[in-house]
């Protein structure tokens, strides 16, 4: 019934008529364009190339995307319950699963719109203050600049993609943004701290964690992850927390009864 | 009812946990009527609603609305619903008339004059283009009601909808939710503890209590009861005199009250005056709905 497309707009315009997003949006472009000016006045040598400077930028500004997404991730259903909103949503002809659905694009649109400002304007400003040949520090000998980027980019939206999964999860379950941005950004930091604490060198066990694998930026440099998995194995493993965290979602959203 | 009824309420049950808080409720709301849905604090009306508009599980029972169970084709039932369910909240970040577009989208065959036709009805006026955060209770009560009347629903669903309306805000929904049932044949199903309104409003009232259905009555009976004694209300300038010459009645200020028939009340007001009390008014007070339903209801406390 009626037009799916339209509950995707619906929730657009919820995330951008609000004052917040263009803020944050705002912040995120401002970072991207001042990083690569600052990395100019400490180049001394001028051994930073271009594609040095967008990674390094993005090294950096990829913390802010992701909390910026988790952020919108967070408060698209918990915004919805605060609010009280959810129950003029959930009485129209629409099931709860295609509602949840649109609502899960738009943040996935809204993670994608964040890493595509960062890619263009760490490039821009790169551009004008760095040179694209030359030796790099980064990139391996007869690699290809823009392609390594590119790749370097993909591992990080990766991580933010499952952060994203966990503070959506976290969100329809606990119906409160804060919790679940907390909770979420813990994680996202934590992380390392997780995986070097279980390290799946030392527990065989700990290659399943999803810790381990959530960074894939390992598989730049070498074709062995940590505890010997290969490239398939930590995307098999990502796959499966992924599948759990919507199934989680779904099923959560869908019973619940919806109660002051 | 010579007419399929539009809401079907089949042994309704709502447990949460160990309590029960509606109970095997049987219930026809009959098309093109007003129907009130009557209940204390906590009797279980919002819940019933909620029920309804499948925002909580049925826990035993069902609810066919149009003929379609909302359980089994939930979609289906609910594209004839339109609804408030306890205070209408809206998203305050965006404008009412955004709000509406909103919900627009997620029904079929609303353009944009349907919008202003709606915006026109519910009286929002240049306002519609203002944030809601800026609106006041009772703007956000007649953006709700749009808000639920948009797609034309054959049935509506308000829980509480004069809750925060000023009386020419009232006077205005109770005559536009007339306007539907007549000449739209909307039916729609009013839940209140505004007793005297649903009079005004209603064509049947169903009474709840503590979760279970205890009466359903017609309110447009004709003039029923024109002989019984009713609570008569003298407004005189010396109620202490005026107390002893009537020999009875109950003084409230400058209020004697007697329980009179119609014909007793010249008689009375005749025996104050010739005792020299002047009588500034005289009222009567019907045995209302409020009195039948403090009646039934024992003015139990809440739970
Ligand atoms: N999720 C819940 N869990 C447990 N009890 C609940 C829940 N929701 C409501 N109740 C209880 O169910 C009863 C009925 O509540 P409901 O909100 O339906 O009353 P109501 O008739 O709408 O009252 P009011 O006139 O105050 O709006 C109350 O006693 C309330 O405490
Ligand atoms: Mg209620």
């Amino acid at each position: 019934m009626g037009n799916f497309l339209g509950l995707v707009r619906n929730e657009n315009m919820k995330i951008y008529r609000r004052v917040r997003t263009w803020v944050m949006l705002g912040i995120l472009a401002f970072c991207n364009a001042i990083l690569p000016v600052l990395f100019s006045m400490v180049d001394s040598g001028g051994q930073t190339t271009l594609w040095d400077s967008v990674m390094l930028t993005a090294s950096f500004t990829f913390y802010l995307c992701t909390i910026f997404s988790v952020i919108v991730a967070a408060d698209s259903v918990a915004g919805e319950f605060s609010w009280g909103t959810i129950k003029l949503l959930l009485i129209r002809p629409w099931s709860r699963s295609k509602i949840l659905l649109s609502k899960y694009i738009a943040v996935i649109l809204f993670s994608l719109l964040c890493t595509l400002l960062l890619a263009a304007v760490a490039m821009l400003a790169s551009s004008i203050f760095f040179a694209g040949g030359g030796e790099s520090s980064l990139i391996g000998p007869g690699e290809s600049g823009s392609a390594f980027t590119f790749r370097y980019l993909l591992c990080d939206y990766v991580n933010l993609f499952m952060t994203v999964a966990i503070a959506f999860m976290l969100s329809t379950v606990f119906r409160a943004g804060g919790l679940s941005i907390g909770l979420a950004l813990f994680i996202m930091f934590a992380k390392g701290i997780f995986a070097s604490l279980f390290n799946p060198d030392r527990y065989g066990w700990a290659k399943y964690l999803l810790f381990s694998h959530m960074d894939l930026s390992g598989y730049l440099k070498a074709d062995e992850g940590p505890g010997g998995a290969t490239l398939g194995f930590s995307l098999a493993v990502l796959a499966v927390y992924y599948i759990v965290f919507m199934a989680v979602s779904w099923y959560v959203f869908h019973k619940r009864d919806v109660a002051a | 009812m010579q007419h399929e009824p539009v809401v079907r309420l089949e042994g309704v049950t709502k447990k949460v946990g160990s309590r029960t808080l509606v109970e095997n409720v049987t219930l026809d709301i009959p098309p093109g009527q007003v129907f009130g849905f009557l209940g204390p604090n906590g009797a279980g009306k919002t819940t019933t609603i909620r029920m309804m508009v499948g925002l909580t599980s049925i826990s035993q029972g069902d609810i066919n609305i149009c003929g379609y169970s909302i359980k089994e084709h939930f979609e289906k039932a609910v594209a004839n619903v339109g609804a408030i369910v306890e205070n209408p909240e809206m998203y305050k970040f965006l404008t009412g008339y955004q709000n509406l577009r909103h919900f627009a989208r997620m029904m079929k065959g609303i353009d944009a004059k349907r919008i202003e036709e709606v915006v026109r009805l519910v009286g929002l006026g240049n306002r519609i283009h203002d944030k809601v955060r800026t609106y006041s209770l009772g703007m956000r009560q007649r953006l709700g009601v749009a808000q639920a009347i948009l797609h034309r629903p054959r049935l509506l669903i308000l829980d509480e909808p004069t809750n925060g309306l000023d009386p020419q805000g009232i006077r205005e929904l109770r005559d536009y939710l007339r306007h539907l049932c007549r000449d739209e044949g909307t039916t729609v199903f009013v839940s209140s503890h505004l007793l005297s309104e649903m009079e005004l409003m209603c064509d049947s009232v169903a009474i709840i209590q503590n979760g279970r259905l205890i009466d359903v009555r017609s309110l447009r009976n004709g003039n029923e009861s024109k002989a019984e004694a009713a609570e008569t209300g003298f407004t005189v300038d010396e109620p202490e005199r005026a107390l002893a010459v009537l020999e009875g009645g109950s003084r409230e200020g400058n209020v004697i009250t007697l329980k009179l028939a119609r014909d007793e009340i010249p008689e009375i007001n005749a025996r104050l005056v010739q005792a020299g009390i002047k009588v500034y008014g005289i009222q009567t007070v019907t045995r209302s709905l409020e009195d039948q339903f403090l009646e039934m209801t024992g003015g139990d406390p809440i739970g």
